[in-house]
């Protein structure tokens, strides 16, 4: 009833109408397109920003039996975007001897980037920007891209708790990446598909045919090495405040530091969409009666589900050590992502 | 076997400790919302000293007997005194505390025989001004003019007792040695 890829198809055809009463050739087209596209998804994305951090103080501040930012509308609704009009006036400092150019360009690389891996998430029934063969390819060689961010950072602050944290995230990210590919192998084992588009569609509306099920094990490992992919507690080394002061981000201020701010959550966002296109059967209602609820209100529950998991870790658990952080990677997590991945092998070819 | 156990133990504690965030999640938040919401302060609470007024005539209780003024460890009290000839009444002309060396320790309270200078449970009274924290007597007054106190002294009476009965049974309270005048 409310779905929205009617208003896509809408749009499409008033502009396809224009361009062709006017006689526009076909790229003039499809770039006005993409720039609708890709300008619907920053809009909604940084409503999804400003939403996530008021929604991580409600959370903390709940979990710890107090109220949160109260004083700005209701329940302090507005609150993140008083914090960003504030930010917005500060002054940019740069650090003497910084390398400038690396300390200029490392919040554009983050905060772009996050944005970029939201072209090939299904958001609903019709509402995936470019269902491209490889999507979960693409998203993995994509995210991966926040380390170099992160590395700019630690590298162009010209400062050693910077330059600390960024070497930490660095080595974090890169040994997080291999579980973590690893537990996705075995969705993509069972699919039989790279593409973000299929896997929903090979799910369908019934909550016992979703990955989750068969994939519990991978599904596991996939939360907890994207809660270490996304440097939040319990992984959080590289912005360790008691060693680091505030990590990579420690020389950063006003909009420079709130583009990173802002980058963290949407990637937080990201794994929670990235998780249920993959295992929670993406904009699909758990049983076929329920599809009266429109399929983008499935996608987004779903995903700030995920969200509001990695939220609850984050105020639960204490800070790992560098060395038990890595061991878990490589001890734990990696064995298991191979045990399951070898089982999803096994099974496939079985049944 | 010990890895395997350590890390089913492992599992089950994780899932305890979410389990103990998840239960205090929903429950009320136990701070008050400050501006907005006060705690009730305890009646013997020691905040901004005020001076009492009589509840009946809207006249100060005290009767610049400077009491306080020995009494205050830090010397935050000034008083000058005058004297009303109508009534024959001593009454403080200027009556100052400097809250800025206030030290809140009650001393001038427990000096006073007359009800009349009191700590009270108030405590908002920051300022930008380090000079507007000397309070003079019609700021004191002002703020007493709502704190309901309980008089320790009965109001003295309006006709002087028949010389006859106090004298005869208390002499010395009606005539003191000088000695101890002096003291």
């Amino acid at each position: 009833m409310f779905e929205l890829s009617g208003l896509v198809q809408w749009i499409y055809k008033i502009i396809a109408g224009i361009s062709t009463s006017l006689g526009l050739p076909e790229i003039i087209l499809d770039v006005i397109l993409i720039a609708l596209m890709a300008g619907a998804i920053i809009a909604f994305l940084m409503l999804m920003a400003l939403f996530l951090i008021w929604w991580e103080r409600k959370v903390a501040a709940h979990i710890q039996d107090r109220l949160g930012p109260m004083m700005t509308g209701w329940h302090g609704w507005a609150q993140t975007i008083a914090d960003a009009l504030k930010l917005l006036q500060k002054e940019d400092i740069v650090v003497a001897n910084a390398d400038r150019k690396v300390h200029y360009w490392a919040p554009v690389v983050a905060f772009s980037i996050c944005f970029a891996v939201y072209a090939v998430i299904p958001f609903g029934k019709g509402l995936i920007a470019a269902d491209v063969n490889i999507g979960i390819l693409y998203i993995l060689a994509i995210t991966t891209f926040t380390t170099i961010s992160l590395l700019m950072a630690g590298w162009g602050s010209n400062n050693k708790y910077a330059l600390l944290g960024g070497m930490r995230s660095a080595s974090q990210i890169i040994s997080y990446e291999v579980p973590l590919t690893l537990s996705i192998l075995g969705v993509v084992l069972m699919a039989g598909t790279l593409s973000m588009g299929k896997f929903v569609e090979l799910q369908g509306p019934y909550f016992w045919k979703w990955y989750i099920w068969p994939q519990f094990l991978g599904f596991c490992i996939y939360v907890v090495a994207s809660t270490a992919e996304l440097n939040r507690t319990p992984f959080d080394i590289p912005e360790a405040e008691q060693e680091l002061v505030a990590g990579f981000n420690i020389e950063y201020s006003g909009m420079k530091f709130a583009m990173f701010f802002l980058a963290e959550f949407l990637n937080m966002f990201t794994v929670g969409a990235v998780t249920t296109t993959l295992f929670l059967g993406g904009w699909n209602p758990p049983f076929p009666a329920l599809a009266f609820v429109p399929s983008w209100a499935w996608f987004l529950g779903k995903s700030l589900f995920i969200v509001f998991v990695i939220m609850w870790f984050k105020w639960t658990y204490p800070r790992l050590r560098v060395d038990h952080l890595l061991g878990f990677a490589w001890k734990v997590l990696l064995p298991l992502a191979f045990l399951n991945l070898i089982l999803t092998a096994v099974g496939v070819t079985i049944f | 076997m010990g890895y395997f156990r350590s890390f089913f133990s492992g599992i089950y504690n994780l899932l305890l400790g979410l389990q103990t965030t998840a239960k205090y999640l929903p429950e009320r938040a136990v701070t008050l919302q400050y501006p907005k919401e006060k705690w009730p302060m305890p009646e013997r609470s020691r905040g901004v000293v005020v001076l009492l007024s009589d509840p009946e005539t809207g006249e100060l209780n005290c009767t610049a007997c400077l009491l306080c003024q020995k009494a205050c460890p830090v010397a935050a009290i000034t008083i000058t005194q005058a004297k009303d000839p109508a009534a024959n009444k001593r009454y403080p002309k200027t009556f100052e505390i400097d809250n800025t060396i206030c030290c809140f320790c009650g001393l001038c309270e427990e000096a006073c025989n007359f009800d009349a200078i009191k700590l009270t449970g108030k405590y908002e009274f920051a300022t930008f001004d380090k000079k507007s924290l000397i309070y003079d007597k019609e700021k004191l007054q002002e703020l007493g003019r709502d704190v309901k106190y309980e008089r320790k002294r009965k109001a003295p009476p309006k006709k002087p007792v028949a010389k006859t009965e106090t004298g005869a049974e208390n002499p010395a309270k009606d005539n003191p040695p000088k000695g101890e005048e002096k003291l």
